[in-house]
């Protein structure tokens, strides 16, 4: 039994949240409130039996990086309202949802939950951060998967938020620069919060304008009404009871070391009590009940945050009670709200009526939520308001007074809008189409439960003292005992009278408001819109979504191209121009390097090569231009010492030729032609760039001798791993985890190439007609490749498991052994008379995925002997293994797959190419010495080529 | 100094084919390209010494560095996967990369001229068939 269990239970539901869709439907929800129950009793048990835990489960100690977990009073107060709210919710949402598998729905919400516990568990700053930035990514998807028109609300609220999250990350790092430690606990005893106001300073604004983007705090509260596009327990749970007290929650974490700045209280209470009459006010304006409880929420975490300010013992108490109580109503609202617009179809105020007839039960529990959200007696809302109203009157900053007449303005308000939610709603004729309370049962069971949880906890609020009391001391940053203890009635006292006072004009308000209505609606008149403010969040922070995007597009205009050229000058330019300071660095020819005669001869034929592919006007020509400079390249690898790498180029020469063969019948005969100034423009650009790398090789290589890695590795390989070809022991041993990460490239672009195959088809080039009837027959054109095949390809297969097995002492390995083995393939693919099928029915991808697993799988193996892809080595009947030659065929499956892959897809006529038949040479035996048009792009050029074509032939 | 000569000439003759418009010559390009790195991460290891790194008791002051050469093997068959990629791309699509009429972007203007196209004769020299194109017109290279 331990926080780790808890925490890691509540992950385990995310994943287990689509399968018990699968099998429940929608009532999933049952099952996974049950599973909530899960860590809820953990954690429960471990209050009960050891008061305040922590755990540490070390993950990379040198870094001092681990999951660091604690449960203290504060965070038990947040884990009962995730995990209990969460449960009833869920419950709520097996009814609520309508569709019969919504498997994303309950992924994200359980996700959430569990972030959430994860969040007021965590006891490292990196931690918090990313369970902080998880709840705001899963309340991004859930707005946005609730409808067609979520996508700009839930953006708008994910720019608010994460820009939240930016400041809180802002903050991590100062404490972890400035405190040296990345726990939560000592971080926040560290002594630099009282000696270095200016960081004090800092993290305090950055703490709270994270908690107020979370805690939709003016400036900032627009998402949240904006986020009521969600369904009803999406915005019951994430937008009233836990997402949003993330903030609350991070604001009194941070209150003991934060208040240390004078900014913390002044920031908090002017800006929580600004929120609250605003957040209040605009409630009152409001039709729709989904918005009015939205800014209602808007308007009690105001208040929340106005006492955090206070910060005093009275005030933290206040704030912890505060949150249950505002957790148990709203969520009860919400829920209710949705349960409403359900049965009955709407939740606009002007159009509910005579609720009181048609859904009795939950009219009462609506009736008492408001009640509390109102702050009448007995109901658990009307303690933590009066606490709030006293501890704003015993202010230790002054003016208590005032703050209190402030909060209860708002309070005047809020009784408004909460008599609002019912008086016009409950009495008068019943509606019509309503339907049945069984359809809306589990509904009715949740919004009854938080209702009367509200209603009993009242008069009996003091059994909430062993949970708001350690809380309010931990975030007040004193002993249990001197937090003073809950009671329902405190007497005749200034809070009292606020309230009664704030009570009788808010009903006013709602009464007033109420005849307004209906005089409205008996002339007939219709009723007005909702009022706007002239500059609204919403706008704001459209327009600055709007502009951002803008922005970026400005920015990348300024390198957009649609050319291919266009775009690559860009860094050619760029790394040419840094190529001219080289000479600056010229420090004489590097005395390492070195040239022979065999060098020079080498340039030549580069020269010559790539001379011979730029004046190239066939596409063959230029392909087999390139294999000169390939060959040269080859030979260079040889002089230069390496034989695996020359072996690897040579095939790889080979195979590229034969791939671009199979590419090449796909395209034009000749290259198109280039027009003259984009020719010069090239060739300005390719002699300042060949002389700029002459230069940077120049001035940059050549002066070091032998690297110190180099040096180890040639003198311990052997030692160490048994091998004597060193490249093949860095490639499988000393750093095969590159390998690996090789292998995983090569797959990746494989697949890449199969998904783009398989998404678009390749073009179709009807076949050149021979100008001799020889050349058209397939098979005896075949004949002298089949009979070479017949005895190569067996020979090549040996010899690439040879060069395989040797690799670790000689040259080849995995690489090259695949190479020579795609090549025994493809002999046998250029040997087929035909390409209608492929000539090696394989499921290549698999063979290259049964590479990625047999190299990772060895790597695995590594882990016996305390690391991944170390090499294990046994000797057996005197010969020497090691686990290294296993990761070589990881290597060579991964390796051969792709190239067979590319080679199989690309070799094969597509039947569909637009013409409607398989391309057969056969077909059109072509009348010898025509001049036919060979290019079958469009039919209208078709017909233009063929008249130019009749017209060359008339000249000709 | 002969190796760096070589690595300059290969970078401007991949700069040159890259900044083409033909998609063959662009990959040519990066062959190109793929092979002047190599040559440069082996300059960067020094040649002064070009003995292989194979077998036991190896001189270090003889012996050329065998991390490079391990950087270029992997290097090669990277490149050479993003080159199929490449060629794949070449190929595919409804349209050939021919059919400049189609395109939708400015830069795709028709290829030269009419006559460019069809040759001082009227014969196509774009897209005739291989086997007769020389022997047809064999002045043309």
């Amino acid at each position: 039994m331990s926080l780790v269990l808890a925490v890691a239970s509540a992950w385990i539901l995310v994943p287990l949240a689509p399968v018990l869709v699968r099998l429940f439907g929608r009532y999933a929800g049952w099952p996974l409130a049950l599973g909530m129950l899960f860590p809820l009793g953990i954690l429960v048990g471990l209050r009960l039996d050891a008061g305040d835990v922590s755990q540490t489960v070390p993950w990379i100690p040198v870094l001092d990086v681990a999951l660091r977990l604690r449960m203290d009073g504060l965070a038990f107060l947040f884990v009962l309202l995730i995990l209990v709210i969460g449960a009833v919710v869920l419950i709520y949402s097996s009814s609520y949802l309508r569709a019969p598998r919504s498997p994303g729905f309950y992924l994200l919400m359980t996700a959430f939950a569990a972030a959430m516990l994860t969040l007021v568990l965590a006891d490292d700053l990196l931690l918090l951060y990313v369970a902080w930035e998880l709840t705001t990514l899963c309340s991004y998807l859930l707005i946005l998967r609730s409808g067609p028109h979520a996508g700009p609300a839930a953006t708008r609220t994910l720019l608010v938020t994460v820009a939240g999250g930016l400041c809180l990350l802002g903050a991590v790092c100062l404490i972890i620069v400035r405190t040296g430690t990345v726990q939560l606990s000592a971080a926040l005893a560290d002594p630099a919060w009282s000696s270095d106001a200016g960081f004090a300073t800092a993290v305090a604004a950055l703490v709270a304008v994270a908690a107020m983007t979370k805690s939709a705090q003016f400036p900032f509260h627009s998402w949240l009404p904006d986020a009521m596009v969600a369904p009803a327990p999406v915005s019951a749970y994430l937008h009233a009871a836990a997402m949003v007290k993330a903030g609350i929650y991070l604001l009194m974490l941070f209150s003991p070391a934060a208040s240390h700045a004078a900014i913390w209280p002044a920031l908090l209470v002017s800006i929580g009590l600004l929120t609250a009459a605003l957040g209040a006010v605009l409630a009152v304006t409001r039709r729709d009940l989904k918005s009015l409880l939205a800014y209602s929420t808007v308007s009690q975490l105001g208040l929340l945050v106005a006492a955090i300010g206070v910060g005093t013992e009275v005030a933290m108490l206040a704030a912890s009670v505060h949150v249950i109580a505002h957790a148990l109503f709203k969520s009860s609202l919400f829920m209710g709200v949705g349960l409403i617009e359900k049965r009955t179809g709407t939740r606009d105020l002007h159009e509910l009526s005579g609720l009181w007839r048609v859904l009795r039960w939950d009219a009462v529990m609506l009736v008492l939520a408001a009640a509390s959200m109102a702050g009448i007696v007995p109901l658990v809302g009307f303690v933590s308001k009066e606490l709030i109203f006293e501890s704003l009157l015993h202010s230790p900053w002054g003016s208590g007074w005032l703050l209190a007449l402030l909060a209860a303005a708002a309070t005047v308000f809020t009784v408004a809008y909460s008599a609002r939610l019912v008086l016009p709603t409950l009495p008068g004729p019943a509606m019509d189409g309503v339907k049945p309370w069984r359809y809306a049962a589990a509904m009715s069971v949740a919004v009854s439960a938080t209702a009367l949880t509200g209603l009993v906890l009242g008069p009996i609020v003091g059994i909430l003292d062993p949970v708001a009391v350690p809380a309010a001391a931990v975030a007040a940053g004193v002993a249990p005992t001197e937090v003073g203890h809950l009671a329902l009635w405190h007497g005749v006292n200034i809070p009292l009278v606020l309230s009664i006072l704030a009570i009788a004009a808010g009903l006013a308000i709602a009464v007033l408001m109420g005849r307004r209505d209906r005089a409205r609606s008996a002339s007939g008149a219709q009723a007005p819109a909702e009022w706007v403010a002239p500059v609204t969040g919403v706008g704001v922070v459209q327009g600055i979504h709007d502009r951002i995007i803008s922005f970026g597009h400005r920015v990348g205009d300024l390198t957009r191209f649609d050319s291919t050229a266009g775009q690559l000058a860009i860094p050619f330019v760029i790394i040419g121009a840094a190529a001219l300071t080289t000479p600056l660095l010229w420090q004489g020819v590097g005395e390492y390097s070195s040239s022979t005669f065999l060098d020079g001869i080498l340039l030549v034929l580069v020269v010559a090569g790539v001379v011979a592919i730029v004046r190239s006007r066939t596409r063959l020509g230029g392909v087999i231009a390139s294999g000169i400079v390939g060959f040269t390249v080859v030979l260079t690898f040889f002089t230069l010492g390496a034989s695996d790498v020359a072996l690897t180029q040579l095939l790889v020469e080979v195979l590229t030729v034969v791939v671009m063969v199979l590419v090449l019948r796909r395209m034009s005969w000749r290259f198109p032609k280039e027009d003259a100034r984009r020719r010069l423009a090239a060739v300005v650009a390719a002699v300042f760039t060949g002389a700029a790398a002459t230069a940077a090789t120049l001035v940059f290589t050549g002066h070091r001798g032998l690297s110190d890695v180099g040096e180890y590795m040639m003198g311990s390989a052997e030692e160490l791993t048994g091998g004597t070809n060193i490249v093949n022991v860095i490639l499988v041993d000393f750093r095969a985890l590159d390998t690996l990460g090789e292998l995983v490239v090569l797959a990746i672009g494989s697949v890449a190439v199969a998904a783009l195959l398989d998404a678009r088809p390749l073009v179709e080039r009807k076949r050149p007609a021979p100008a001799s009837p020889a050349l058209a027959n397939p098979f005896g054109n075949a004949d002298y490749l089949r009979l070479l095949g017949r005895v190569l390809v067996p020979v090549m297969i040996v010899a690439s498991l040879f060069m395989l097995l040797r690799g670790h002492t000689a040259p080849g390995g995995g690489f090259i052994a695949a190479l020579l083995g795609a090549g025994a393939v493809v002999l046998s693919y250029l040997s087929a008379p035909t390409d209608d099928v492929p000539r090696v029915q394989r499921p290549y991808l698999a063979i290259a995925g049964l590479g990625m697993v047999v190299a990772a799988g060895t790597g695995l193996i590594g882990l016996f002997d305390g690391s991944f892809l170390r090499a294990l080595h046994v000797d057996i009947l005197g010969y020497h293994f090691t686990t290294a030659l296993v990761f070589d065929l990881g290597v060579y499956f991964a390796v051969l797959g792709v190239i067979l892959a590319a080679i199989n897809r690309l070799g094969v006529s597509t039947p569909d190419d637009g013409t409607g038949r398989r391309p057969r040479p056969e077909d059109d035996p072509p009348p010898a010495g025509s001049t036919a048009p060979e290019d079958s792009v469009t039919a209208a050029e078709n017909v233009q080529e063929a008249s130019i074509a009749t017209e060359g032939g008339g000249t000709r | 100094m002969i190796l760096a000569l070589v690595i300059g000439v290969l970078f401007g003759g991949s700069v040159y084919l890259m900044l083409q418009r033909d998609r063959l010559r662009v990959i040519l390009g990066f062959v190109l390209l793929g092979h002047a790195c190599n040559l440069l991460l082996f300059s960067a290891g020094g040649t002064l010494r070009r003995d292989e790194p194979l077998g036991s008791d190896l001189d270090p002051s003889v012996t050329a560095d065998p991390l490079p050469q391990a950087f270029v093997l992997t290097a090669i068959v990277i490149a050479f996967a993003i080159t199929i990629y490449l060629l794949v791309l070449a190929v595919t699509g409804p349209k050939d990369e021919d059919a400049p009429e189609e395109g939708t972007d400015e830069s795709a203007a028709p290829v030269g001229t009419l006559e460019d196209r069809y040759g001082e004769f009227g014969v196509p020299v774009g897209d005739t068939d291989p086997y007769s194109a020389d022997e047809r017109q064999g002045a043309d290279r």
